[in-house]
């Protein structure tokens, strides 16, 4: 065991931080605010993330032959925590090099990968992931949208909800149902979004501008080829998606820069001599910690080779509490200087702490699965 | 970053769990709020194992696994002092030890069988051999061996000039926090492994959802404990072992309210050893001034500590 960096690791930080230094502008507070999902977050990750890919930093992970450069899995989770603790500047793009691209990568056919993983590489793709229905949110398995093989072709009927970013995306990560109910009767299509028979419609919400939305498909008729990998296989394919998806948002790293904000703001109008302020912000910084190491255990699993286990549940458990501890001290200590629109930054996490536990998966699936896989208790009540 | 164990600590802990496993055998033992390992404490001297901080191959990383484990077990001996706080010291000192904080008249688990005390009083630190009759047993809720110092003024005490008080804190904690994980975890399974095989309303306890996000969620703390800890141990810095001592014993209360919850009955019974390990953590989740204490250390750490302030 080893739990310090190297100096390699160390030394990427700093490319990142130095990177970040020279290329987000000075009123970037402002313009994250609203989160990955913005208009001008999505404008201005088309600038960043080239610089990015310029850089080497925006897709090491991958193989060379997709642009990438087969670094390890904790070279790409270190730019990534860095990149969310500052705001996310790769915006909605975050999800590209997190799990669509590596998906894609494993699963999709030849064409796939040429049409779809040279522009994320290039850092000008924007997707979005039509998962959660009306009926179909915990319960993704019960989703209804169908898609209907019509020869070599498929008619695309329903609709999707709480989709992030589809108001700017270009292409949609998309469940629909081939087959019967249940798991395997599940597909995957890669749609372009611009398809006639889609409508997108913006949710307005507590979370910040142009998160959420209803995604509605008319009659929509696509190409077979858009289907990744086959009918009936999207149920493993996304568990293996999600086991990158649930600790690829460092969510911790956020709430403790702006823990570390607070302070200083605290400090600055002379009240963090009170001892009670004091514990209560070493309470938030160890849930962020507890958090923090959790999550890397699971990147360390993965960078030795190691199957995915529940580790990826606890982590998501530990890091809505960190979420939700920093959220608690900046209501109880800050006031209006987190809430309100004098510090954009504080804002931007008073807004986006209450979906902490519920995007990318409710809290209580988390402690399910924590329960069956982790504690071995019994899924199903036995008579 | 790498969270493997080497092949020597692994070497390490296989033995010690072969130590610990023996041990472990008759669980319960006669009803008691605890049982003093004596033969486990040979069984360790003879080992060699409390010494693993002076191989460098194993150190603390080694000392809080062990302790961690050997924590588990329903029986208790003194493992924090011996093997992360006395390697601190320029003497060797005789075992087994107890460690006194504060005030040299507060109860002190270990102190009726110790053969040595080292007391920490802000930035001093002191030693003393004991003879028999200078600590006295007392009666105690925890599930220690507890005892006082019969007159602790009279002792010969040798002030310490290194390591300074903070350091020797710094190596208790790390050992608090490791005892905490043990106790924590063998709790957990002793649950667990209860409310699997208890059934109520046709089912077993452990397959309504009211028990398993409870369950759950106390993994998930002492999970977090686990590995803050070994971080702790292996940097030794201030801001991790904080953080690592006070989210474990943050972590005491929710997980001993809903592990005694989830046993019912049973667990107020002195015939099931639940309360060896949560009575244990009772103690040790107020030791060196508890979690609001070890937080505030790490504000310190973390952000400047305030004008005026000690070292803690």
């Amino acid at each position: 065991m080893d739990f310090r960096w190297s100096a390699e690791q160390d030394a990427l930080r700093e490319r990142v931080r130095s990177l970040l230094r020279r290329e987000l502008p000075d009123d970037w507070d402002a313009l994250c605010r609203h989160g990955p999902g913005s208009k001008e977050q999505t404008e201005f990750s088309l600038r960043f993330c080239p610089k990015l890919a310029e850089a080497g930093l925006l897709v090491p992970h991958w193989p060379r032959q997709w642009g990438g450069d087969d670094r390890p899995a904790w070279e790409h989770f270190i730019i990534g925590e860095e990149l969310w603790a500052a705001g996310e500047p790769r915006g909605p793009q975050y999800m590209n090099v997190n799990f669509i691209g590596q998906t894609i990568i494993r699963f999709g056919s030849e064409a796939q990968k040429h049409h779809y993983l040279p522009e994320m590489a290039a850092g000008q793709a924007i997707w979005c992931q039509g998962f959660s229905e009306p009926s179909a949110g915990s319960d993704l398995a019960a989703l209804r949208t169908r898609a209907e093989p019509r020869g070599d072709r498929y008619l695309i009927n329903g609709s999707k909800v709480w989709t992030s970013y589809a108001g700017l995306a270009k292409h949609c990560f998309l469940l629909a149902r081939t087959g019967d109910s249940g798991r395997s009767g599940i597909a995957i299509f890669l749609v372009p979004m611009d398809t006639p028979g889609i409508t997108v419609r913006p949710i307005p919400s507590l979370i910040g501008d142009g998160d959420i939305h209803e995604v509605f498909f008319d009659d929509v008729d696509v190409p077979a080829d858009c289907r990744l990998g086959e009918e009936g296989q999207a149920w493993s394919i996304i568990g293996w998606a999600l086991s990158h998806e649930r600790v690829g948002i460092a969510r911790y790293a956020f709430s403790r820069r702006v823990l570390d904000r607070m302070v200083r703001s605290l400090q600055q109008d002379g009240r963090f001599d009170d001892p009670i302020v004091r514990f209560r912000a070493g309470q938030a910084l160890a849930a962020c910690e507890a958090a923090r190491i959790l999550v890397y255990r699971v990147v360390d699993q993965r960078a030795r080779g190691l199957p995915p286990d529940a580790g990826s549940n606890l982590a998501r458990v530990a890091v809505i509490a960190a979420d939700h501890a920093v959220a608690d001290f900046g209501n109880d200590f800050l006031g209006d200087s987190y809430s309100g629109t004098a510090f954009p930054l504080h804002l931007a996490h008073h807004e986006r702490a209450i979906a902490a536990g519920i995007a990318s998966g409710a809290a209580e699936i988390q402690l399910n699965l924590v329960a069956f896989n982790h504690l071995g208790l019994p899924r199903e009540a036995r008579a | 970053m790498n969270f493997e164990a080497s092949e020597d600590l692994r070497a390490f802990m296989s033995a010690v769990e072969r130590l610990a496993a023996h041990r472990a055998i008759g669980l319960s033992g006669p009803a008691a709020r605890f049982r003093y390992g004596s033969d486990l404490a040979q069984e360790l001297e003879a080992s060699g194992f409390l010494d693993c901080m002076s191989v460098d191959e194993l150190g603390s990383l080694a000392a809080a696994s062990m302790i961690i484990e050997l924590s588990r077990l329903p029986e208790c001996v003194e493992v924090v002092a011996a093997s992360l706080v006395a390697p601190q010291l320029p003497l060797q000192v005789p075992r087994p030890l107890a460690l006194l904080w504060d005030d040299r008249r507060r109860p002190a688990r270990f102190l009726p069988m110790a053969r040595a005390v080292i007391a920490v009083r802000g930035e001093i630190v002191e030693f003393a051999e004991l003879r028999d009759g200078d600590a006295v047993e007392i009666v105690s809720s925890f599930a220690y061996p507890m005892g006082v110092l019969r007159e602790p003024d009279a002792l010969e005490w040798q002030v310490l000039d290194r390591p300074d008080a903070s350091a020797l804190r710094t190596h208790w904690r790390i050992g608090i926090a490791s005892e905490l994980v043990g106790c924590l975890g063998a709790g957990l399974d002793a649950v667990v492994d209860y409310v699997k095989e208890r059934r109520q309303f046709g089912r077993p306890l452990g397959s309504f959802q009211a028990i398993q996000h409870r369950l759950a969620e106390c993994a998930t703390l002492i999970e977090g404990a686990r590995w803050l800890t070994l971080k702790a141990a292996d940097t030794a810095s201030p801001i991790d072992v904080a953080v690592a001592i006070g989210h474990a014993q943050q972590a005491t209360a929710k997980v001993c309210h809903d592990l005694h919850q989830f046993m019912g009955a049973m667990g107020l019974t002195l015939e099931h050893p639940l309360h060896r390990w949560t009575y244990r953590a009772r103690l040790l989740r107020a030791e060196l001034g508890g979690a609001e204490h070890h937080f505030s250390i790490a504000a310190d750490a973390a952000w400047g500590s305030p004008a005026g302030a000690h070292a803690r």
